[in-house]
């Protein structure tokens, strides 16, 4: 069954845009979608899928690297682990590559984390006492995104390592008999509703922006929601088939935004006011302004811009920065409200 | 026992027939008391559904390997290949699970349910097992109120939901008791003749598969949806996928009825099953301001009579539907309205629920981890160690020529540190603070203030602790849980922008609410409960008083302070209730803090007597700050 087209959600216009910028340019980190139930968070995650991007990769290579990883990992002998992985095509010469959809991986919330990370092959150790790695949903995830629905409900634990590794961009398995070190770069997006649970507040930070989604209000809107999951429900396939038009199109302005968002200019004046904004809102560290950078720049190049405004900042700013600022559980003003206020100026 | 024998109960049938006309429904979900006969109608729901439906009864004790599966060890060790074992969820698709007393589930066990409902499908990801089962089933879910709510999120996946018992006139009574009572002491034919029963399960059974059919024939209007989504947001329902399941709803009652369009009774059982529920204002108000509303349009549309294009239609339509339906979510609601379990964040009222035998059994989660201070997991660590036991003797022989001492024996089981497995008890092993506020008199507004900011002081730092917060507050004539047990930050801010303050001091019935909501949370395996007082001690309404007017006083809440003099209780009496109950608290070991932040030049020993009653501490802070009501707390 297709899954139901991005392109036919109605509303949560931030969230779309958050994922869309996180897929021009990975290094934005993830997005953290938080907000009311039904509202459409892990469908519109999961229709993502279908309007990325292909990557190539080395044929049938489980971590999805590329030849010319590959190739480095060879050339400049990085340790990849000594334990035996599904994968020995190290060896061979001529490096052939395939093109697969930027994979999405959905994390199961009951998932272990000898399943995220990889663990010994229990078939192969079982029937034929061989030793040899199983790689997990990380190695899977490399190169693509890792979604986690209802985050604020999965073992601490297991965000603790999802976190690490989303930072540094390896995935490192040493315990008894098995040592495996391989690539995981993968974008990190997660969604739940604040009141299944809290949220650690530094779980918040490790996420490049933060899209707040709210019941739809417009009764306009709810109805077009009704109508098109009727339809869907009724004929997936054709519907699928009449939204087909704006998928493509929505896939090509994608792919046309990759290619020149590393050449959008930041101009000198908008940074710095990029920086004034971040030091009135009180952020510490860097991390707010190289965002705000980074998805700046997406926004524009996904608006076929090659050069970032003032406006490209502010559609930016409140996803960017509303999770770093400091927080004060009870107080009334929300930080939607501060950064609207320290850009009106 | 045969559908047509269950007399009443007619919401919960309603719903039932809705589902298994459309099963995308999700689910249904009832509200049970001990003996109303919910759980022998959801298993002769079962009886509806076309031969070869899976109905899965899903036992409270169950683990999560079960409800999601895993590797079959010894299948795989025989066969020699992996051999993954379906867990419930997924030998479920196609049909229904039923779970009795849906709200004492294990936290673990719902969000894995609520996961496999939102894809359609369970992932197994665990234990070096990778698979994924298809899994699309309905829930259908009883549960006692008093026991607590059940969890928001599964029950947003849940389209239908019948929040009270609606059989409440004896005569049904007696006839259920009859019926059933009959039936189970008459062995063979019934005397109606055999099978009459039979019979009309048999015709619902035809009348369902047929409706099933005719489901995508059925037409539901544009106005009729802008209906719905009005009314939703009347009711302060939240999200949107309400209104996707309220015209399924629709819908399918209109198939069942063999409708081709949706009319005006099937918006109607959508509003009553779907968004009343949900609700979290009552119509009455937004009624009113709607007939306004619509006046105005009416008005509006007398000077532009002309230009009466189809859209124009639609939006003098839907204000009807919309009136419509929150008409039908008005006629269905109880007397007592305080009793939807749902639609009242503000908690229940001080009825003690009939105590229920601790069903649930011990979860436990079996994880790596050391021997010390934990309990051995026996099969799991059996299981961790078993793809190794070859390579490992393997190693051995290496390790003989060595000549190492250390040589297993061919047939013996090697364990190693990392194969141990211990049991874990699922989480919430934190404490739950409820906090007790007196929100009457002049200082009430300060006091609120000190405990909201003691509140997220705390909720701060309970990530860490996996502790809980609560807060009842009393004032007029009886108590209010402002904040239910709650991690959430979020909540919190909400339901304690609140600030309710005069009137009489309640403190019996304070206590009453808080020792209850200690309890619930115990059933829930949180196991410690602290009560956080903070007044001066001086009661002034009691118990009975609490109990008669509280319903009054909730449903009018701020129109009238009024405090009925003949239903004072004498001082004497209050002093001897307080006392009483609070020796009941203490013997039930929950642990008590009073603080008296007044400063009070007045005080007659109220506060430090109550600390005595309650075998608890009193703490003395005039104009205490948050951080310091939290660090006493926290010691």
């Amino acid at each position: 069954m297709p899954p139901f087209p991005f392109t036919a959600i109605v509303g949560q216009d931030e969230m779309k845009l958050c994922l869309l910028l996180n897929v021009i340019d990975p290094r934005i980190g993830g997005v953290m979608v938080m907000g009311h139930r039904g509202t459409g968070k892990s469908t519109t995650v999961r229709a993502l899928a279908d309007v990325l991007p292909e990557i190539k990769r080395v044929v049938g290579d489980v971590y999805n690297r590329s030849v010319e990883e590959v190739r480095e990992i060879r050339d400049k002998r990085l340790e990849i682990g000594t334990t035996k992985s599904p994968i020995s095509n190290l060896q061979s010469p001529n490096l052939k590559s395939e093109k697969i959809a930027v994979p999405v991986v959905d994390l199961p919330l009951g998932a272990t984390e000898d399943r995220v990370c990889g663990t010994i092959d229990i078939e192969a150790a079982l029937t034929k006492g061989e030793k040899r790695f199983a790689p997990g949903l990380l190695a899977q995830a490399n190169r693509g995104f890792l979604y986690i629905d209802e985050v604020n409900l999965l073992d601490d634990h297991l965000v603790d390592v999802l976190l690490d590794v989303a930072a540094s961009g390896w995935n490192v398995v040493e315990r008894e008999g098995i040592s495996v070190r391989h690539p995981a770069r993968f974008v990190l997006v997660g969604s739940g509703n604040p009141e299944e649970g809290e949220l650690r507040p530094q779980l918040l930070d490790r996420f490049g922006l933060h899209a707040r989604i709210t019941t739809i209000t417009d009764v306009g809107e709810r109805v077009e929601i009704v109508k098109r999951r009727r339809a869907y429900d009724d004929n997936p396939a054709a519907f699928s088939e009449k939204w087909e038009p704006q998928q493509v199109l929505l896939r090509k302005r994608i792919a046309q935004a990759q290619k020149i968002v590393s050449d959008v200019n930041m101009p000198d004046d908008v940074l710095m006011r990029v920086a004034e904004l971040c030091m009135k809102l009180g952020i510490d560290g860097h991390r707010g302004e190289l965002t705000v950078t980074r998805a700046a720049c997406a926004y524009a190049a996904f608006h076929h811009k090659k050069e970032v405004s003032d406006d490209d900042v502010k559609a930016v700013a409140f996803a960017s920065l509303r999770h770093r600022l400091r927080r004060d559980p009870l107080e009334t003003t929300g930080s939607d409200e501060k950064i609207a206020r320290v850009l009106r100026g | 026992m045969n559908w047509s024998d269950i007399v009443g109960l007619d919401s919960a049938k309603q719903a039932l027939l809705l589902l298994a006309v459309d099963p995308r429904l999700g689910g249904v979900v009832m509200a049970a008391t001990v003996g109303s006969g919910k759980s022998t109608l959801a298993r002769a729901f079962a009886a509806l559904l076309p031969d070869g439906t899976p109905f899965i009864e899903l036992p409270l004790n169950i683990t999560e390997d079960r409800l999601i599966g895993g590797l079959n060890l010894e299948a795989t060790l025989a066969t020699g290949t992996r051999v993954i074992e379906k867990g419930l969820l997924a030998q479920a698709h196609g049909g229904a699970i039923y779970v009795d007393a849906l709200n004492l589930l294990d936290d673990a066990v719902i969000t894995q349910m609520m996961d496999a409902m939102s894809r359609g499908e369970v992932r197994v990801e665990r234990e070096g097992v990778s698979a994924t089962h298809t899994a699309q089933f309905m829930l259908v879910g009883t549960y006692d109120s008093s026991d607590g709510d059940v969890r928001g999120g599964l029950l947003d996946r849940v389209g239908l939901i019948v929040p009270f018992v609606s059989n409440g006139d004896a005569q049904a009574r007696a006839e259920v008791v009859r019926r059933n009572g009959f039936t189970a002491l008459t062995p063979g034919p019934s005397p109606g003749g055999e099978g009459s029963g039979d019979d009309e399960s048999e015709m619902l059974r035809g009348m369902i598969g047929f409706a099933r059919e005719q489901l995508l024939q059925v037409e539901i209007s544009d106005a009729q949806l802008e209906g719905i989504a009005q009314a939703a947001l009347s009711l302060g329902v939240q999200g949107n996928r309400v209104d996707v399941l309220a015209a399924r709803a629709a819908i399918a009652n209109a198939a069942l009825s063999g409708r081709d369009a949706v009319d005006d009774e099937d918006l109607q059982i959508a509003a009553k099953l779907v968004l009343m529920p949900r609700a979290t204002r009552m119509p009455e108000s937004e009624q009113e301001s709607n007939q306004k509303e619509q006046e105005r349009e009416t008005r509006g549309q007398g000077e532009r009579e002309e230009e009466h294009d189809e859209s124009q239609k639609n939006q003098q339509e839907q204000p009807q539907i919309e009136e419509l339906m929150l008409s039908a979510v008005e006629a269905a609601l109880p007397g007592d309205v305080m009793n939807l379990p749902f639609t009242s964040r503000r908690g229940k009222s001080g009825s003690r629920g009939v105590q229920l035998n601790n069903r649930r059994g011990k979860f436990v989660r079996a994880v790596q981890g050391e021997l010390r201070g934990h309990k051995l997991a026996l099969l799991p660590t059996l299981m961790a160690a078993a793809p190794w036991q070859r390579i490992r003797r393997d190693e051995g022989r290496g390790m003989r020529d060595e000549g190492r001492t250390l040589i297993p024996h061919p047939s013996s089981l090697i364990l190693r540190p990392s194969d141990v497995r211990v049991k874990k008890f699922r989480d919430k092993a934190g404490t739950l603070f409820i906090f007790v506020v007196d929100a009457s008199g002049s200082m009430a507004l300060n006091r609120m203030r000190q405990a909201k900011g003691a509140v997220a002081k705390l909720l701060q730092n309970a990530y860490v602790h996996r502790d809980q917060v609560a807060l009842v507050a009393f004032r007029g004539q009886a108590a209010q849980v402002l904040l239910p047990p709650s991690q959430s930050v979020d909540r919190a801010k909400r339901e304690l922008d609140v600030l309710p303050t005069g009137g009489g001091t309640p403190l019996a019935s304070a206590l009453m609410l808080a020792w209850d909501t200690a309890q619930q949370a115990r059933r829930k395996q949180i196991p410690n409960a602290t009560l956080v007082l903070m007044t001066d001690g001086r009661g002034n309404i009691g118990l009975e008083v609490g109990r008669e007017e509280g319903l009054k006083v909730r449903r009018f809440e701020g129109s009238s302070e009024k405090t009925n003099a003949n239903l004072q209780t004498s001082k004497q009496q209050i002093e001897k209730e307080l006392q009483g109950l609070s020796a009941l608290i203490a013997a039930d070991g929950i642990r008590s803090v009073v603080i008296d932040t007044q400063v009070n030049y007045l005080s007659r020993g109220e506060a430090p007597k109550l600390a005595q009653w309650l075998d608890g501490r009193y703490v003395y802070l005039p104009n205490a700050k948050a951080e310091q009501i939290a660090e006493v707390i926290g010691d």
